[in-house]
Formats: C-alpha cells, sequence, structure tokens
C-alpha cells in the first residue's frame, strides 16, 4: 500500500501541470459556448426562455451520458468506437424484457448489463487479447449491430408503462430528470478522476503506457475497467433513450458514436491520451446541442445544417488553439 | 461509422421458411435488416411464394444500404442462377451497374419500391411517394379547416423517397393559402432527431397547428415531444407501420400514407413468377396513395404475418 501511495504521489506532482492546462481548456470552451450562447440570445427571441435551456440540457444529457464514460476511455489514449451499436442493442434487450416481464427494473437491469458485457468484452480484447482499441471495438460494433437486426427482426417494441417514461421525460421540481443524472455523473466522473487513485492511474496510463506500467501501475486491469465504464454507460443511456422515445427499433443507436466521440475532443480530451476531463465533455456536449437548437430555433434550411455544424464545431475548438498560440508568443 | 469504407461482413442471407423445393427460385433483394417497411416486403414475398409454390431467398446488406455490399451479393446470385430476381436497389443511381450485371446474365429482374434509374425490368413495383405527401399533407390540412401554422419534418436530405415526399407536402400547402409553413427541418427518418428537433421547435413557434413528417417514425417522435410539453397539433406521418396505426386508433395521430409494404411485396414476387410461367404481367403497378386514418385504419390493422396476398387481377384492373 505505502509503495502503491508513492507512485500516486508521483502521478500527482505529474498532473499538477497537466491539471492546469486542463483548466485552461476548459476555460476556453466554455468561452466558445457562452459566446455561441450570446448570438444565439441576439439572433433569437426564443433562445434564453428557461424552457429552452431546459430544453438543451436535456438534450445534452443524453450525449453526455454517452460520452462521458468514453471520456475515460479516450483519456487511456484508447477509443470505443461501439458505443452507438451498444445503446441500440441495450435499447432493445430492454425493451423486449420490459414488455414480455412488465418489470421496468429488469427490463433496465437487463439494458445496463447488456451494455456492461458489451464494455467488459471491449475492454478483454483490449487488455488481455492486446487488439489496438480501434480495431477491437469497430469489429464489436458490427457484432452488437447484427446481433440487434437479427434479434429485432425489422420489428419496433413501443409503448412502455408511465414510471418508466418519467425517466426519460419526466421532471422534477421543474427541472427534467435526466438532467439531474447528467449533473450526477459529472460530478461522480470528476471525482473519478481527479480524487482517487484509479483516476490518476488512468490518466498515467494514457500519458505514458510503459511508464505506468513500470510506476506499478496495473495497466490491464485499469484499461478493462474503463471499457466496462464505458459500456455501461452506453447501457445506462440506452435507457433513458428508450424511456425518452418510448419505442426501440434495430436502427435506435446509428449516428450516436462520432458525437459522442467529437463532444469528448471538442471539450479538450486530446485522442492521444492523458490530457482532459469529464467537465470538458459537459461542454463539448452542450456545444453541439446549442448548435442544433439554434439551427432549428432559427429555422436554417436542412440543407445548410451540417456544414454550419461544421464550421461551429471549427471554430469552438480554433478559439483555444489561438489563444494558446498567442500566449506562447508571449512567453 | 455508417459511411465507413470498410466492407466488413459477408453478404447475410435469410432463407424463407416456406414453398417447395421444386418450384422456380427467386432472389429477392432489400435495402436493410432495421426498417420495419422492408421487413413486411420480405413478408409479402414470402405469403405469394407460397402460393404460388415457388421459394424466395432474401439478400439484405449486412450493413444498412450499403453499396459495395448489394454489389457483391448481385455478384453471389447470378452464380447461384435463381430462375428469377426481385431487386430494390439501395442507391437508385449508384446500383444501375449491378443491374446491368443482372440483366447481362439474361436472368429476368422485377425492380420494387424505389425505382432503378435504368436497366432492363420486367416490370416495376411501388409507391409514388410524390402522392403519398400530397395526399397525406392535404387530408392534415382539411382538417385543420385550411389554415394554422404548420412544420415540415424531413427524412435523409439525399434520399429519393424524402424528396418526393417533401415535394407533395409543399405543393398541398401551396393549394390551401391560409396555412402557414413556419418551418421544414431536418429529422434523417430517425425518432430520437425528429423528437429533439420538435422540441426546439416548439420554443421558437408558441402555436403549431400540424405537422407533416416523412415517415411514420419522425411522426411517433413529434408526437413524444409534444405529449410531454403538454401541447397538441395534428400529425401525420408515411408509411402506414403498425405503431402509426396503433397512433391512429390512440387518437394520437391524425393519419399515415399506407406505403404498401405487403402488396409490394406480394405484387412484385407473383410478377417475377408469372413472367416466367408466361402469363400476362403489366409493366408498371404502382399503388393509389391512401391515406390511414381513424375512420379506415381496420383492414390496415392486421399484422403482416396474417395477412395474405391481394389477387393479381384485382392489382392491376
Amino acid at each position: 500500500m505505502s509503495a502503491d501511495s508513492k507512485v500516486t504521489g508521483l502521478w500527482l506532482a505529474f498532473r499538477s501541470g497537466a491539471v492546469a492546462a486542463d483548466l485552461r481548456t476548459i476555460g476556453y470552451r466554455l468561452s466558445a459556448a457562452l459566446v455561441l450562447c450570446v448570438v444565439l440570445a441576439f439572433a433569437s427571441d426564443a433562445f434564453l426562455h428557461s424552457n429552452n435551456l431546459l430544453n438543451v440540457l436535456r438534450q445534452a444529457s443524453l450525449l453526455f451520458l454517452l460520452a462521458s464514460g468514453l471520456t475515460l476511455v479516450i483519456l487511456t489514449a484508447g477509443l470505443d468506437l461501439s458505443v452507438g451499436a451498444n445503446v441500440g442493442l441495450s435499447a432493445c434487450i430492454a425493451a423486449t424484457v420490459i414488455k414480455s416481464s412488465g418489470s421496468v427494473l429488469l427490463g433496465s437491469a437487463a439494458g445496463v448489463g447488456c451494455g456492461l458485457a458489451i464494455g467488459l468484452a471491449n475492454g478483454l480484447m483490449v487488455a488481455v487479447m492486446r487488439l489496438p482499441p480501434f480495431i477491437a471495438t469497430y469489429g464489436m460494433l458490427w457484432v452488437a449491430h447484427g446481433i440487434t437486426y437479427w434479434y429485432m427482426a425489422g420489428t419496433t417494441v413501443y409503448g412502455f408503462p408511465q414510471s418508466f417514461r418519467a425517466l426519460g421525460s419526466g421532471y422534477f421540481l421543474g427541472v427534467p430528470i435526466p438532467v439531474y443524472m447528467m449533473f450526477g455523473f459529472l460530478a461522480l466522473g470528476t471525482f473519478f478522476a481527479q480524487r482517487t487513485t484509479y483516476g490518476q492511474e488512468i490518466y498515467a496510463i494514457g500519458a505514458n503506457r510503459e511508464a505506468a506500467r513500470l510506476s506499478g501501475v496495473p495497466v490491464a486491469r485499469r484499461l478493462i475497467l474503463v471499457y466496462a465504464v464505458s459500456g455501461a454507460m452506453a447501457g445506462l443511456a440506452s435507457i433513458v433513450f428508450l424511456a425518452r422515445m418510448n419505442s426501440a427499433e434495430g436502427d435506435i443507436g446509428e449516428g450516436l458514436t462520432l458525437p459522442a466521440i467529437a463532444a469528448a475532443l471538442i471539450g479538450g480530451t486530446s485522442l492521444f491520451g492523458g490530457v482532459g476531463t469529464v467537465s470538458g465533455t459537459l461542454i463539448g456536449a452542450l456545444i453541439l446541442t446549442l448548435v442544433l437548437n439554434g439551427m432549428n430555433l432559427l429555422t436554417i434550411n436542412a440543407s445548410w445544417q451540417p456544414m454550419v455544424t461544421g464550421i461551429i464545431v471549427i471554430l469552438a475548438v480554433l478559439l483555444d488553439t489561438f489563444a494558446r498560440k498567442r500566449g506562447e508568443a508571449r512567453n | 461509422m455508417k459511411k465507413s469504407q470498410f466492407c466488413l461482413a459477408a453478404a447475410i442471407t435469410v432463407l424463407a421458411a416456406s414453398a417447395h423445393a421444386d418450384g422456380e427460385k427467386v432472389a429477392f433483394f432489400t435495402k436493410n435488416l432495421t426498417n420495419p417497411f422492408f421487413q413486411v416486403v420480405r413478408l409479402g414475398a414470402d405469403s405469394a411464394a407460397k402460393q404460388m409454390n415457388a421459394s424466395v431467398q432474401h439478400y439484405v446488406p449486412t450493413k444498412p444500404d450499403s453499396i459495395p455490399e448489394q454489389m457483391s451479393q448481385i455478384e453471389d446470385v447470378i452464380v447461384k442462377k435463381p430462375d428469377a430476381i426481385v431487386f430494390t436497389p439501395v442507391d437508385y443511381k449508384a446500383m444501375v451497374a449491378g443491374v446491368s450485371k443482372m440483366n447481362a446474365a439474361g436472368i429476368p429482374v422485377v425492380n420494387v419500391t424505389d425505382r432503378s434509374e435504368s436497366g432492363n425490368f420486367v416490370a416495376f413495383v411501388g409507391a409514388n411517394d410524390f402522392n403519398l405527401g400530397l395526399e397525406t399533407a392535404r387530408f392534415m390540412l382539411k382538417a385543420m379547416g385550411g389554415k394554422g401554422n404548420v412544420v415540415i419534418i424531413e427524412g435523409v436530405k439525399a434520399s429519393l423517397t424524402n424528396i418526393d415526399r417533401v415535394r407533395g407536402f409543399k405543393q398541398a400547402l401551396g393549394e390551401f393559402p391560409n396555412a402557414k409553413l413556419v418551418a421544414s427541418q431536418p429529422g434523417n427518418y430517425q425518432r430520437i432527431q425528429a423528437l429533439q428537433v420538435m422540441e426546439n421547435l416548439m420554443q421558437s413557434f408558441p402555436q403549431i397547428d400540424g405537422v407533416l413528417a416523412a415517415n411514420d417514425a419522425m411522426a411517433t417522435g413529434v408526437i413524444e415531444a409534444m405529449d410531454a410539453a403538454n401541447r397538441k397539433a395534428l400529425v401525420i406521418g408515411i408509411n402506414g407501420t403498425k405503431e402509426a396505426i396503433d397512433a391512429i386508433k390512440a387518437g394520437k395521430m391524425l393519419a399515415t400514407g399506407e406505403y404498401a409494404a405487403f402488396e409490394q411485396g406480394c405484387v412484385s414476387t407473383m410478377a417475377a413468377l408469372r413472367h416466367l410461367r408466361k402469363l400476362p404481367v403489366v409493366k408498371e403497378v404502382v399503388f393509389p396513395a391512401s391515406v390511414v386514418h381513424k375512420g379506415n385504419y381496420q383492414p390496415y390493422d392486421i399484422p403482416a404475418d396474417k395477412r395474405s396476398c391481394p389477387k393479381w387481377e384485382d392489382v392491376v384492373k
């Protein structure tokens, strides 16, 4: 235990510089989000209305739940391409279990369990079989899609109990329930990453895997942990998706993976590992959601929407890069 | 990852569990395993084959709407030499090369659902997306008394079905000068996207009286969003899915455009078999755009696996 704490102390010292950099990044990305808000507030009367802001938070919460687990994976210089497909399979399994058993609890457990199982399989492939994360999770993407298509056979399962749907569309004290989940997992994720030995070891693996191994970090076990967490978060997101949409079909997870990866990267997490925060990912998810919300409020022509999204994402990150360059030049 | 150039999965084949081994063999191509519409098309094909003592083998890309995968499936099928092919191109332009291969191999081909840009076909069997858009929108606008604020939720921007359906919606809107199109936004045929787009639009527009969604999944997404916000509007979709019929029954959805999935599967298979048996075949079967609503939903409310194919004479009269 004493050797462990020595190692941790070492990494904490290493992290103190990195934490300052992470905080600066969060600052810049947050200002980008705020600039976007100010522009939208002037462009649309409806934007600043509390209903709309809650609406944005609720939409961002789905993306954040998915992206937060993924952030831990990317911190280890890994990648999880299977999160979208995972949501699809987990949601379909949860939906059919709720339908056949009538038990919301059993169905939700089946959905999260399915997500966790997929995550564990990813982790074993990456940590034990030493497959590159891209290949392992890309393969898993197809396996999960295949099982979903076979399992659902082109059918749609719909109509769930009101008590379950409240999880996705309900309110508590005027705030949508998924928003509480988002902030809950933000706090949990931030505590885990910044304040626990596990978290510090994950940063260490991403910064320099070999050095981490030599310092006594149990690399394989930590890798399995992050992929399992990512899978379980996808499972949880699938439950919120299901509760929100009140229906599940085979293609439910299509098009969710890239936005989730983008949310983490826009939030300042580096694909090279070791750099990034869960709170940054929240800002990333908010920026992506704000863009869509703004385009809808301003009813921008459907043809232009992909291009506008692309430009704003690039601008949001450029702000940071420019500021850094100027900072370096001054020094 | 949808657009990834990797083509990992090999062809998947779903063997129809019906029909005699000594009958003609028909290879049936559909676009994906995810859209409930094609599931019902396949059931229609199986039903027709059973009725006519033939067998159907289905070819579906594992990666939805994958052009390279459908191309390699065509190559596989040509080697197997079925008696006839019924074909939905995953892309109406890109698959023309595949159609040429089937034509060159001398296998008769019936085109179903999505009309191929060119090629030699025994017949085309499908629905008219423009008319479906036009008729469903007219139905809703009449129910609105010809006035009010209308929102369109579009499907996938580049897809032929979406282009035609939205064109139909807009033509109908032109016929009702007192109805105002306040927004036309993309939902990409996805339920969750339509739901979120609707949540956003409700913030901008305190009064929305009617929503024209380019498919049923988006229409139900719109209804979920409006229910959660305690708002009401007339909503129509297109495809005639089971889910939409249930929503119509429950009074949550106004109407859906019947895309005649089961009939498309039936009649395309029948056309292929009739051609092989030297029976007369018409070059073109386009199902009329019928609007399913509270007053007429009963015949559409039968599960697809319990339906039976219409008589050829009734379809081509």
